[in-house]
Protein backbone atom coordinates (compact mmCIF):
# COMPACT_ATOMS: atom_id res chain seq x y z
CA UNK A 1 0.00 0.00 0.00
CA UNK A 2 2.59 2.23 0.66
CA UNK A 3 4.68 1.77 -2.20
CA UNK A 4 1.78 2.37 -4.06
CA UNK A 5 1.22 5.16 -2.58
CA UNK A 6 5.02 6.80 -2.85
CA UNK A 7 4.71 5.74 -6.89
CA UNK A 8 1.17 7.70 -7.27
CA UNK A 9 2.61 10.28 -5.31
CA UNK A 10 6.15 10.15 -7.46
CA UNK A 11 4.15 10.50 -10.67
CA UNK A 12 1.58 13.47 -9.21
CA UNK A 13 5.56 15.22 -8.35
CA UNK A 14 6.41 14.71 -12.16
CA UNK A 15 3.44 15.67 -13.75
CA UNK A 16 3.17 18.84 -11.86
CA UNK A 17 6.71 20.03 -12.31
CA UNK A 18 6.09 19.25 -15.92
CA UNK A 19 2.64 21.09 -15.60
CA UNK A 20 4.52 23.92 -13.73
CA UNK A 21 7.22 24.16 -16.41
CA UNK A 22 5.10 24.37 -19.16
CA UNK A 23 3.21 27.34 -17.20
CA UNK A 24 6.45 29.22 -16.75
CA UNK A 25 7.26 28.75 -20.40
CA UNK A 26 3.98 30.05 -21.75
CA UNK A 27 4.40 33.19 -20.58
CA UNK A 28 1.82 36.03 -20.58
CA UNK A 29 3.59 38.27 -22.58
CA UNK A 30 5.78 35.98 -24.83
CA UNK A 31 4.18 32.78 -25.97
CA UNK A 32 2.40 32.36 -29.58
CA UNK A 33 -0.72 31.93 -27.93
CA UNK A 34 -0.77 35.10 -26.24
CA UNK A 35 -0.35 37.48 -29.12
CA UNK A 36 -2.67 38.19 -31.85
CA UNK A 37 -1.57 38.93 -35.26
CA UNK A 38 -3.90 39.93 -38.28
CA UNK A 39 -3.59 41.10 -41.76
CA UNK A 40 -5.62 42.16 -44.79
CA UNK A 41 -8.86 44.13 -44.83
CA UNK A 42 -11.54 42.69 -42.58
CA UNK A 43 -15.53 43.76 -41.49
CA UNK A 44 -16.09 42.79 -38.51
CA UNK A 45 -18.61 44.44 -36.37
CA UNK A 46 -17.55 47.11 -33.80
CA UNK A 47 -19.85 46.09 -30.89
CA UNK A 48 -18.91 44.13 -28.63
CA UNK A 49 -21.80 42.79 -26.35
CA UNK A 50 -20.80 39.95 -23.87
CA UNK A 51 -22.03 36.41 -25.43
CA UNK A 52 -24.99 34.85 -23.42
CA UNK A 53 -24.06 31.53 -21.84
CA UNK A 54 -25.39 28.81 -24.00
CA UNK A 55 -27.64 26.13 -22.95
CA UNK A 56 -24.56 23.19 -23.84
CA UNK A 57 -21.14 22.90 -22.33
CA UNK A 58 -19.14 20.54 -24.40
CA UNK A 59 -15.37 20.04 -23.23
CA UNK A 60 -12.66 17.56 -23.60
CA UNK A 61 -9.61 17.11 -22.02
CA UNK A 62 -6.72 14.93 -23.51
CA UNK A 63 -3.84 13.88 -20.92
CA UNK A 64 -2.67 11.96 -18.25
CA UNK A 65 -4.55 10.51 -14.98
CA UNK A 66 -4.95 7.70 -12.65
CA UNK A 67 -7.69 7.23 -10.37
CA UNK A 68 -6.59 4.50 -7.53
CA UNK A 69 -8.88 1.10 -6.68
CA UNK A 70 -8.79 0.13 -3.36
CA UNK A 71 -10.68 -2.65 -4.46
CA UNK A 72 -8.39 -6.00 -3.63
CA UNK A 73 -7.10 -7.71 -6.72
CA UNK A 74 -8.29 -4.61 -9.11
CA UNK A 75 -6.12 -2.10 -11.36
CA UNK A 76 -6.25 1.78 -10.97
CA UNK A 77 -8.53 2.79 -13.18
CA UNK A 78 -6.52 5.23 -15.74
CA UNK A 79 -7.93 8.46 -17.49
CA UNK A 80 -6.79 9.83 -20.95
CA UNK A 81 -9.64 11.47 -21.94
CA UNK A 82 -12.49 13.55 -19.76
CA UNK A 83 -15.39 14.41 -21.45
CA UNK A 84 -17.28 17.14 -20.43
CA UNK A 85 -20.89 16.96 -21.58
CA UNK A 86 -23.62 19.43 -20.09
CA UNK A 87 -26.79 21.00 -20.80
CA UNK A 88 -28.72 23.55 -18.94
CA UNK A 89 -32.13 24.55 -19.21
CA UNK A 90 -34.32 26.79 -16.93
CA UNK A 91 -35.11 24.29 -14.62
CA UNK A 92 -33.78 20.95 -16.14
CA UNK A 93 -29.74 20.08 -16.56
CA UNK A 94 -28.01 17.32 -17.61
CA UNK A 95 -24.54 17.55 -16.54
CA UNK A 96 -22.33 14.55 -17.34
CA UNK A 97 -24.65 11.65 -15.86
CA UNK A 98 -26.38 13.78 -13.62
CA UNK A 99 -30.07 14.49 -14.44
CA UNK A 100 -31.37 17.55 -12.58
CA UNK A 101 -34.35 19.78 -12.02
CA UNK A 102 -34.18 23.05 -10.11
CA UNK A 103 -36.64 24.04 -7.64
CA UNK A 104 -35.31 27.43 -6.14
CA UNK A 105 -32.62 29.64 -7.56
CA UNK A 106 -31.84 32.77 -5.24
CA UNK A 107 -29.19 35.12 -5.15
CA UNK A 108 -27.25 33.26 -2.60
CA UNK A 109 -28.46 29.43 -3.08
CA UNK A 110 -29.84 27.00 -5.70
CA UNK A 111 -31.57 24.11 -4.70
CA UNK A 112 -32.50 21.35 -7.19
CA UNK A 113 -33.30 17.27 -7.35
CA UNK A 114 -31.13 15.27 -8.72
CA UNK A 115 -30.64 11.84 -10.04
CA UNK A 116 -27.54 9.87 -10.11
CA UNK A 117 -25.27 6.82 -9.96
CA UNK A 118 -23.24 5.80 -7.47
CA UNK A 119 -19.89 6.61 -7.89
CA UNK A 120 -18.57 2.99 -5.52
CA UNK A 121 -19.40 0.74 -8.13
CA UNK A 122 -16.62 2.15 -10.59
CA UNK A 123 -14.58 0.50 -8.37
CA UNK A 124 -15.78 -3.20 -9.58
CA UNK A 125 -15.34 -2.78 -12.89
CA UNK A 126 -11.52 -3.93 -13.60
CA UNK A 127 -10.88 -7.14 -11.34
CA UNK A 128 -8.90 -10.05 -11.23
CA UNK A 129 -9.47 -13.42 -10.49
CA UNK A 130 -6.12 -14.89 -8.42
CA UNK A 131 -5.33 -17.67 -6.26
CA UNK A 132 -4.08 -17.46 -2.59
CA UNK A 133 -1.77 -19.85 -0.41
CA UNK A 134 -3.48 -20.22 3.19
CA UNK A 135 -1.51 -20.89 5.89
CA UNK A 136 -1.50 -21.59 9.53
CA UNK A 137 -0.08 -19.03 12.21
CA UNK A 138 3.25 -20.33 12.96
CA UNK A 139 4.36 -20.25 16.33
CA UNK A 140 7.99 -20.08 15.27
CA UNK A 141 8.85 -16.88 13.05
CA UNK A 142 11.82 -18.72 11.82
CA UNK A 143 9.89 -21.65 10.55
CA UNK A 144 7.78 -20.81 7.32
CA UNK A 145 3.71 -22.28 8.05
CA UNK A 146 2.63 -25.02 5.64
CA UNK A 147 0.12 -24.46 2.84
CA UNK A 148 -3.03 -25.59 4.40
CA UNK A 149 -4.56 -26.45 1.52
CA UNK A 150 -4.90 -25.72 -1.96
CA UNK A 151 -4.37 -22.75 -3.47
CA UNK A 152 -8.02 -20.86 -3.41
CA UNK A 153 -9.95 -18.82 -5.83
CA UNK A 154 -10.57 -15.08 -4.86
CA UNK A 155 -12.47 -13.00 -6.85
CA UNK A 156 -14.07 -9.77 -6.03
CA UNK A 157 -17.18 -9.92 -6.50
CA UNK A 158 -19.90 -8.37 -8.37
CA UNK A 159 -21.19 -5.33 -7.49
CA UNK A 160 -24.32 -3.44 -9.53
CA UNK A 161 -24.90 0.32 -10.14
CA UNK A 162 -27.48 2.06 -8.07
CA UNK A 163 -29.74 4.95 -8.51
CA UNK A 164 -29.88 7.73 -6.39
CA UNK A 165 -32.05 10.27 -6.20
CA UNK A 166 -31.54 13.57 -3.97
CA UNK A 167 -31.16 16.96 -3.40
CA UNK A 168 -28.35 19.83 -3.88
CA UNK A 169 -27.72 23.09 -2.70
CA UNK A 170 -25.64 25.22 -3.77
CA UNK A 171 -24.33 28.12 -2.37
CA UNK A 172 -21.82 30.91 -2.85
CA UNK A 173 -20.66 34.56 -1.98
CA UNK A 174 -17.60 36.41 -1.36
CA UNK A 175 -16.77 33.42 1.07
CA UNK A 176 -16.39 31.01 -1.64
CA UNK A 177 -19.14 28.14 -2.58
CA UNK A 178 -20.37 25.36 -0.81
CA UNK A 179 -22.12 21.81 -1.96
CA UNK A 180 -24.78 20.44 -0.03
CA UNK A 181 -26.14 16.56 -0.80
CA UNK A 182 -28.35 14.16 0.28
CA UNK A 183 -28.87 11.23 -1.68
CA UNK A 184 -30.73 8.00 -1.64
CA UNK A 185 -30.84 4.71 -3.49
CA UNK A 186 -33.57 4.58 -5.68
CA UNK A 187 -33.14 1.41 -7.64
CA UNK A 188 -33.49 -1.50 -4.75
CA UNK A 189 -29.99 -1.93 -5.19
CA UNK A 190 -28.15 -0.68 -1.52
CA UNK A 191 -30.91 0.53 -0.08
CA UNK A 192 -29.13 3.29 1.91
CA UNK A 193 -28.00 6.51 1.49
CA UNK A 194 -25.24 9.36 1.82
CA UNK A 195 -25.06 13.11 2.98
CA UNK A 196 -21.84 15.30 1.55
CA UNK A 197 -20.99 18.97 1.83
CA UNK A 198 -18.14 20.07 0.30
CA UNK A 199 -16.53 23.93 0.33
CA UNK A 200 -14.28 25.16 -2.38
CA UNK A 201 -12.22 28.66 -3.48
CA UNK A 202 -11.14 29.58 -6.54
CA UNK A 203 -8.12 32.34 -6.46
CA UNK A 204 -7.63 33.56 -10.13
CA UNK A 205 -4.58 35.74 -10.57
CA UNK A 206 -3.79 36.34 -14.40
CA UNK A 207 -4.27 33.00 -16.77
CA UNK A 208 -4.25 31.20 -13.87
CA UNK A 209 -6.82 29.69 -11.03
CA UNK A 210 -6.37 27.58 -8.38
CA UNK A 211 -8.97 25.66 -6.42
CA UNK A 212 -8.89 23.80 -3.51
CA UNK A 213 -11.72 21.99 -2.09
CA UNK A 214 -12.32 20.45 0.92
CA UNK A 215 -15.24 17.81 1.43
CA UNK A 216 -16.99 15.29 3.75
CA UNK A 217 -19.47 12.49 3.25
CA UNK A 218 -21.36 10.34 5.23
CA UNK A 219 -22.70 6.93 3.82
CA UNK A 220 -24.70 4.80 5.45
CA UNK A 221 -23.90 1.26 6.76
CA UNK A 222 -26.68 0.24 4.25
CA UNK A 223 -24.34 1.70 0.94
CA UNK A 224 -21.27 0.54 2.61
CA UNK A 225 -22.01 -2.56 3.21
CA UNK A 226 -23.70 -3.43 0.04
CA UNK A 227 -20.21 -2.33 -1.90
CA UNK A 228 -17.62 -2.80 0.82
CA UNK A 229 -18.97 -5.97 2.92
CA UNK A 230 -18.43 -9.56 2.11
CA UNK A 231 -21.66 -11.11 1.90
CA UNK A 232 -22.48 -14.43 3.55
CA UNK A 233 -22.54 -16.08 0.15
CA UNK A 234 -19.40 -14.65 -0.66
CA UNK A 235 -17.55 -15.69 1.84
CA UNK A 236 -14.92 -17.95 1.64
CA UNK A 237 -11.64 -19.37 4.03
CA UNK A 238 -9.35 -16.72 2.21
CA UNK A 239 -12.53 -14.02 2.02
CA UNK A 240 -13.79 -13.70 5.43
CA UNK A 241 -17.53 -12.54 5.76
CA UNK A 242 -17.59 -8.93 6.70
CA UNK A 243 -20.26 -6.38 7.38
CA UNK A 244 -19.26 -2.70 7.00
CA UNK A 245 -21.12 0.03 9.02
CA UNK A 246 -21.47 3.68 8.25
CA UNK A 247 -18.54 5.82 8.08
CA UNK A 248 -17.33 9.42 7.10
CA UNK A 249 -14.94 9.42 4.15
CA UNK A 250 -12.84 12.85 3.99
CA UNK A 251 -11.57 14.28 0.65
CA UNK A 252 -9.21 16.88 -0.35
CA UNK A 253 -8.25 18.08 -3.35
CA UNK A 254 -7.02 21.11 -5.94
CA UNK A 255 -7.69 21.99 -8.95
CA UNK A 256 -5.25 23.96 -11.20
CA UNK A 257 -5.81 26.06 -14.83
CA UNK A 258 -3.96 28.25 -16.81
CA UNK A 259 -5.80 29.37 -19.53
CA UNK A 260 -3.97 29.71 -22.87
CA UNK A 261 -6.79 31.14 -24.58
CA UNK A 262 -10.66 31.21 -24.30
CA UNK A 263 -11.07 27.95 -24.94
CA UNK A 264 -7.48 26.00 -24.37
CA UNK A 265 -6.53 25.43 -20.60
CA UNK A 266 -3.46 23.89 -19.14
CA UNK A 267 -5.28 21.78 -16.53
CA UNK A 268 -4.08 19.75 -13.27
CA UNK A 269 -5.96 18.19 -11.13
CA UNK A 270 -5.37 16.37 -7.44
CA UNK A 271 -7.72 14.65 -5.14
CA UNK A 272 -7.31 12.69 -1.92
CA UNK A 273 -10.07 10.84 -0.36
CA UNK A 274 -9.58 9.28 3.22
CA UNK A 275 -11.81 6.34 3.11
CA UNK A 276 -14.34 5.33 6.45
CA UNK A 277 -12.59 2.84 8.60
CA UNK A 278 -15.71 0.60 8.10
CA UNK A 279 -14.54 0.68 4.43
CA UNK A 280 -11.01 0.45 4.98
CA UNK A 281 -11.09 -2.57 7.26
CA UNK A 282 -13.00 -4.37 4.99
CA UNK A 283 -11.06 -7.83 3.40
CA UNK A 284 -12.51 -6.24 0.14
CA UNK A 285 -10.45 -3.31 0.58
CA UNK A 286 -6.08 -2.81 0.40
CA UNK A 287 -6.15 0.87 0.58
CA UNK A 288 -7.79 3.37 2.53
CA UNK A 289 -7.93 5.84 0.68
CA UNK A 290 -8.65 6.91 -2.87
CA UNK A 291 -6.08 9.01 -5.09
CA UNK A 292 -7.07 10.33 -8.28
CA UNK A 293 -4.82 13.35 -10.34
CA UNK A 294 -5.17 14.41 -13.99
CA UNK A 295 -2.63 16.66 -16.09
CA UNK A 296 -3.66 17.89 -19.45
CA UNK A 297 -4.93 19.89 -22.03
CA UNK A 298 -8.24 21.03 -22.10
CA UNK A 299 -10.57 22.56 -24.57
CA UNK A 300 -13.92 23.81 -23.57
CA UNK A 301 -16.45 25.04 -27.04
CA UNK B 1 -27.67 56.13 -73.22
CA UNK B 2 -26.17 60.09 -73.24
CA UNK B 3 -26.71 60.05 -69.55
CA UNK B 4 -24.57 56.45 -69.13
CA UNK B 5 -21.59 57.32 -70.91
CA UNK B 6 -21.92 60.72 -68.85
CA UNK B 7 -21.88 58.71 -65.61
CA UNK B 8 -18.53 56.97 -66.98
CA UNK B 9 -16.47 60.18 -68.03
CA UNK B 10 -17.64 61.25 -64.45
CA UNK B 11 -16.18 58.42 -63.04
CA UNK B 12 -13.32 58.24 -64.65
CA UNK B 13 -12.25 62.12 -63.92
CA UNK B 14 -13.08 61.15 -60.13
CA UNK B 15 -10.24 58.13 -60.04
CA UNK B 16 -8.22 60.97 -62.10
CA UNK B 17 -8.09 63.95 -59.41
CA UNK B 18 -8.12 61.03 -55.74
CA UNK B 19 -5.91 58.22 -57.38
CA UNK B 20 -5.65 57.69 -53.18
CA UNK B 21 -8.84 57.07 -52.23
CA UNK B 22 -9.08 55.42 -48.65
CA UNK B 23 -10.05 52.27 -50.53
CA UNK B 24 -6.28 52.11 -52.13
CA UNK B 25 -4.94 51.88 -48.23
CA UNK B 26 -2.07 49.18 -48.34
CA UNK B 27 -2.61 45.48 -46.31
CA UNK B 28 -1.22 45.23 -43.10
CA UNK B 29 -0.19 43.19 -40.38
CA UNK B 30 -1.43 44.02 -36.88
CA UNK B 31 0.30 42.28 -34.10
CA UNK B 32 -0.82 42.98 -30.39
CA UNK B 33 -0.13 41.03 -27.11
CA UNK B 34 -1.48 39.99 -24.36
CA UNK B 35 -4.53 38.63 -26.45
CA UNK B 36 -7.04 37.24 -23.17
CA UNK B 37 -8.59 38.82 -20.05
CA UNK B 38 -9.53 36.21 -17.43
CA UNK B 39 -12.07 37.15 -14.88
CA UNK B 40 -14.01 36.06 -11.80
CA UNK B 41 -15.78 36.76 -8.99
CA UNK B 42 -12.84 38.10 -7.27
CA UNK B 43 -11.24 39.76 -10.35
CA UNK B 44 -14.11 41.52 -12.28
CA UNK B 45 -11.44 43.40 -14.35
CA UNK B 46 -7.92 43.19 -15.83
CA UNK B 47 -5.16 45.34 -15.95
CA UNK B 48 -3.80 45.04 -18.76
CA UNK B 49 -0.14 46.63 -20.54
CA UNK B 50 -1.21 45.89 -24.83
CA UNK B 51 1.97 46.45 -27.09
CA UNK B 52 0.77 46.96 -30.69
CA UNK B 53 2.83 46.22 -33.61
CA UNK B 54 1.64 46.81 -36.78
CA UNK B 55 3.66 46.98 -40.79
CA UNK B 56 2.30 47.37 -44.05
CA UNK B 57 3.54 46.77 -47.14
CA UNK B 58 3.70 50.35 -48.28
CA UNK B 59 4.05 54.13 -46.26
CA UNK B 60 0.81 55.59 -45.58
CA UNK B 61 -1.41 57.33 -43.36
CA UNK B 62 -3.07 55.02 -41.01
CA UNK B 63 -4.66 55.16 -37.89
CA UNK B 64 -5.24 52.65 -34.52
CA UNK B 65 -8.67 52.36 -33.35
CA UNK B 66 -10.39 50.19 -30.93
CA UNK B 67 -13.97 49.41 -30.94
CA UNK B 68 -14.81 51.03 -27.41
CA UNK B 69 -14.91 54.72 -28.65
CA UNK B 70 -15.05 56.80 -31.88
CA UNK B 71 -11.96 58.42 -32.01
CA UNK B 72 -9.01 56.96 -32.91
CA UNK B 73 -5.72 55.87 -29.91
CA UNK B 74 -3.48 57.10 -32.36
CA UNK B 75 -2.52 57.69 -36.08
CA UNK B 76 0.81 58.17 -37.80
CA UNK B 77 1.81 60.04 -41.30
CA UNK B 78 2.99 58.41 -44.09
CA UNK B 79 5.06 55.61 -42.44
CA UNK B 80 5.11 51.69 -42.69
CA UNK B 81 5.51 50.51 -39.39
CA UNK B 82 4.31 51.76 -35.59
CA UNK B 83 3.98 50.20 -32.51
CA UNK B 84 1.92 51.55 -29.61
CA UNK B 85 1.72 50.79 -25.92
CA UNK B 86 -1.60 51.35 -24.03
CA UNK B 87 -2.03 50.47 -20.36
CA UNK B 88 -5.57 49.83 -19.62
CA UNK B 89 -8.29 47.86 -17.27
CA UNK B 90 -10.82 45.53 -19.23
CA UNK B 91 -13.45 44.30 -18.01
CA UNK B 92 -15.49 43.31 -21.77
CA UNK B 93 -13.80 41.97 -25.07
CA UNK B 94 -12.98 45.19 -27.50
CA UNK B 95 -11.25 45.14 -30.91
CA UNK B 96 -8.13 46.90 -32.06
CA UNK B 97 -8.09 47.74 -35.53
CA UNK B 98 -6.04 49.53 -38.13
CA UNK B 99 -7.66 51.70 -40.97
CA UNK B 100 -7.80 54.76 -43.05
CA UNK B 101 -8.08 58.29 -40.66
CA UNK B 102 -11.23 58.61 -41.50
CA UNK B 103 -12.61 55.13 -40.26
CA UNK B 104 -13.84 54.03 -43.85
CA UNK B 105 -11.58 51.12 -44.05
CA UNK B 106 -10.46 48.81 -41.90
CA UNK B 107 -7.40 46.58 -43.13
CA UNK B 108 -6.21 44.80 -39.67
CA UNK B 109 -8.24 44.13 -36.21
CA UNK B 110 -7.23 41.79 -33.33
CA UNK B 111 -10.01 40.40 -30.93
CA UNK B 112 -9.22 40.95 -27.48
CA UNK B 113 -10.93 38.48 -25.16
CA UNK B 114 -12.61 38.10 -21.91
CA UNK B 115 -13.25 34.60 -20.40
CA UNK B 116 -15.19 34.58 -17.64
CA UNK B 117 -15.04 31.98 -15.15
CA UNK B 118 -18.16 32.64 -12.66
CA UNK B 119 -21.53 32.13 -14.37
CA UNK B 120 -24.87 33.65 -13.40
CA UNK B 121 -26.02 30.01 -13.26
CA UNK B 122 -24.32 28.34 -10.43
CA UNK B 123 -25.43 24.68 -11.41
CA UNK B 124 -22.02 25.15 -13.68
CA UNK B 125 -19.94 25.52 -11.35
CA UNK B 126 -21.24 22.38 -9.58
CA UNK B 127 -19.03 19.37 -9.70
CA UNK B 128 -20.03 15.60 -9.87
CA UNK B 129 -17.61 12.74 -8.43
CA UNK B 130 -17.91 10.43 -11.17
CA UNK B 131 -14.48 8.72 -11.84
CA UNK B 132 -13.96 10.54 -15.01
CA UNK B 133 -14.87 13.89 -14.11
CA UNK B 134 -11.23 14.98 -12.74
CA UNK B 135 -11.34 18.42 -13.82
Amino acid sequence: MLASYMRTSRNVLKIAALWAVATLAHGQETAPGAEGVATGPTAAPIAMPPAPERHWRLGAAFGYGERSNPLIQSEDIPVIVDLDVAWFGKRWFFDNGDIGYTMFDGPRSTTSMVARLNSDRIFFGKTDTRYVNLTYVSGSPSAPAPPLLAPVEVEPPDRDYAIELGVESLLDGEWGAATLRAFHDVSGTHGGYELSAYYSRRFTAGRMSLEPTLGVSYKSAQLNDYYWGVHANEASAALPEYHAGAGFNFEGGLVANYYISRHLRLALSVNYERLADDIADSPLSEDDYVMAYFSGLAWTF
Amino acid sequence: MNSRLAGILIASALVAVFPASAADLPAARLIVKPLLCVVDRDTPGCSMTFNIRWKSEAAAEYCLNDSAQKAPLRCWPSVSSGTHTEKRDVTEAFIYWLGAPDGTQRVAEIKIEVLRLDSADRRRERRNRHVWDVL
